[in-house]
């Protein structure tokens, strides 16, 4: 039985392969042509084939997101100590998203990276709605992009408005010293009136706000000052050092936008890691899905050809007994 | 095909009910903070929920009182750490540009760059010294105040050999040097570790 | 006192309150006892690409990689 069982199988071969071995070995055996065209046509071959492959995918999705779920651990604990670090200008110069400005630069936040859920076309439709909102006749506004993945996303519709592009930000890992030569090139690089970060804000492991953070520039600062409204109460702090106000501002300003950067870029990450981990997750549990479902199906198979086999056995015997 | 969908769906779902949660408080805390932004952006993208910012993320902070409290509340914050997260003392130093800045409960609100120096926070008869880089501290008229720093370090963490011989080194660099950078840069150097020796001394 | 001086000295050589204060925060590092320096050290490496885009092309991308120029 085994040999015919074999015999069977080189004559699948043959059919979907020019191999010639097994071309030899099914003109050995004749007699199984006809069979095979009955009940027992049904590959087990190419059902055992994709459960290898689905086993192998669902052991790299495992692998994947243990490897994610250790690197969120690491940058979840940085993140939260970054916290801190934008609050005290947010409590000075309150959040002013719906600021009418002239330059307008989106500094829209990716990852390098893929297979991370949804978190990088959320960013990229918030930048796209932002853009919209921010740009008119007599305004503009552009893009500063962080990241390969918003990068691919928004070079097809805005490539004329990209004035940045930034990757490879997380060869080793993320410290304030990096972020803060980053947020210095772009100062050095774009005019802006107002600058507009756009992430993810980490939340939980299945949860991410896309949010944005405004920083304006020193001149606007000292201009919605004066016209009063949320920034009217700046002008009722004194300011110790420097020579005038506005290089104060302007000090202030740079040193907010590298802040902002360095809390956004960490929570980014984190939802990155986060989001990866939610997707191998998903995708972990379908492959064993999945591969219960092939196991099933296989198991049948082989069944319904064993059986088969008992059938014509005992016909055969029957009718040589008959 | 369906099973994935489901599964997206019943994600989706899950995600979206945290989400809802937050929004309501928010509109609790910070009921007008950018009703021209959620406005605007209804306009633009109706089918997409306005991006979050930063004020909804923040603990609301109590407004000035009439009275001068006892204590100032202080958040002193570094890149890779919070120091002093609200904590309530009786006095911090800071080294502003223009000289040590004692802060006290009631302080007028003020904002101050620092240079290169030691700051001290009091508390009772406790005092803790730190040697701040650069930064700047922020003091808001409901005796808060937010001081943050690039890098912060206890006093006791600094080796004083260390901090002669880069007095030295700069003091040499700033002789010979010829660019306008160079020189600029050995006189951040100088400032610095003289600001460290007067930091060990005192 | 002398840093009321400096502070347009910085500006005035072309240098961002970024830089500044990234060279401040070094040369404190520098002065650091071990083994707080070297983990303090190992917050500063520096490593990203940046491509500046003309009409819609981006250009050769710089990378950079360096340490901070005091040392």
């Amino acid at each position: 039985m085994a040999m015919a069982a074999l015999r069977r199988e080189g004559k699948r071969f043959a059919l979907t392969s020019p191999n010639p071995i097994n071309v030899l070995r099914s003109s050995l055996a004749p007699s199984e042509e006809r069979m095979s065209l009955g009940v027992r046509g049904i590959s087990t071959q190419i059902v055992r084939n994709r459960m290898k492959s689905v086993k192998n995918i669902q052991k790299i999705t495992k692998a994947m997101k243990m490897v994610a779920a250790s690197k969120l651990r690491a940058i979840q604990v940085r993140a939260e100590n970054s916290r801190g670090l934008w609050q005290p200008f947010t409590a000075l110069l309150g959040d002013t998203p719906s600021v009418d400005v002239k330059k307008n630069v989106i500094v829209t936040i990716s990852s390098d990276k893929g297979l991370c859920g949804g978190i990088n076309s959320t960013s990229v439709k918030i930048s796209r709605a932002m853009r919209r909102l921010t740009s008119g006749p007599d305004k503009e506004s552009t893009y500063v992009i962080l990241g390969e993945k918003a990068k691919a996303q928004l070079i097809r519709d805005s490539r004329n408005f990209i004035e940045l592009s930034i990757t490879e930000l997380q060869k080793n890992f993320l410290n304030y010293t990096q972020v803060s030569v980053l947020a210095d090139e772009i100062l050095k690089n774009v005019e802006y009136d107002a600058l507009r970060v756009v992430f993810n804000k980490f939340q939980s492991v299945v949860s991410f706000l896309p949010t944005t953070a405004t920083i304006l520039s020193p001149e606007v600062v000292e201009r919605e000052a004066e016209a009063g409204g949320k920034l009217g109460d700046l002008d009722a702090y004194e300011i110790e050092g420097g020579e005038t106000k506005s290089e104060i501002l302007q000090n202030l300003a740079e040193f907010q936008f590298s802040c902002v950067m360095f809390n956004a870029v960490l929570e980014n990450a984190c939802s990155e890691q986060g989001a990866r981990m939610s997707a191998m997750d998903s995708s972990s549990r379908n492959a064993g899905e999945m591969l219960d479902r092939l196991t099933l199906t296989y198991n049948r198979t082989r069944q319904a050809s064993i059986t088969t086999e008992l059938i014509e056995i005992i016909s055969g015997a029957s009718a040589l007994e008959g | 095909m369906f099973r994935q969908a489901t599964a997206r769906l019943l994600s989706r779902s899950a995600a979206a009910s945290p989400k809802a949660r937050p929004f309501s408080t928010d509109l609790e805390s910070a009921p007008a903070a950018d009703q021209a932004f959620v406005d605007a952006w209804k306009k633009v993208a109706p089918n997409m929920d306005p991006p979050k910012t930063p004020l909804s993320f923040m603990k609301p902070r109590p407004p000035t009182p009439s009275s001068i409290p006892s204590k100032l509340i202080v958040n002193f914050s570094l890149p890779y750490a919070s120091e002093l997260s609200g904590k309530e003392v009786d006095m911090v130093i800071v080294p502003a540009t223009t000289g040590q800045m004692g802060i006290l409960p009631g302080h007028v609100p003020t904002i101050a760059e620092l240079k290169p120096g030691l700051m001290t926070v009091h508390e009772g008869n406790d005092v803790q010294k730190y040697f701040v880089s650069s930064g700047f501290a922020l003091v808001h008229a409901n005796s808060f105040a937010d001081i943050i720093a690039v890098e912060a370090v206890p006093v006791d963490r600094i080796d004083p050999t260390l901090v002669q011989k880069g007095l030295a080194e700069f003091t040499q660099k700033l002789n010979s040097a010829s660019t306008e950078l160079e020189k600029a840069e050995a006189q951040i150097g100088l400032d610095v570790h003289s600001a460290l020796s007067s930091a060990l001394s005192g | 006192m002398s840093s009321t001086a400096a502070v347009p000295f910085w500006r005035a050589a072309g240098m961002t309150y970024i830089s500044y204060s990234n060279i401040c925060a070094n040369l404190v590092r520098n002065c650091l006892k071990e083994p707080h320096k070297s983990e303090a050290i190992s917050r500063e490496k520096v490593h990203f690409s940046l491509s500046k885009w003309v009409d819609g092309k981006p250009e050769k991308p710089n990378c950079h990689v360096y340490k901070l120029s005091c040392f």
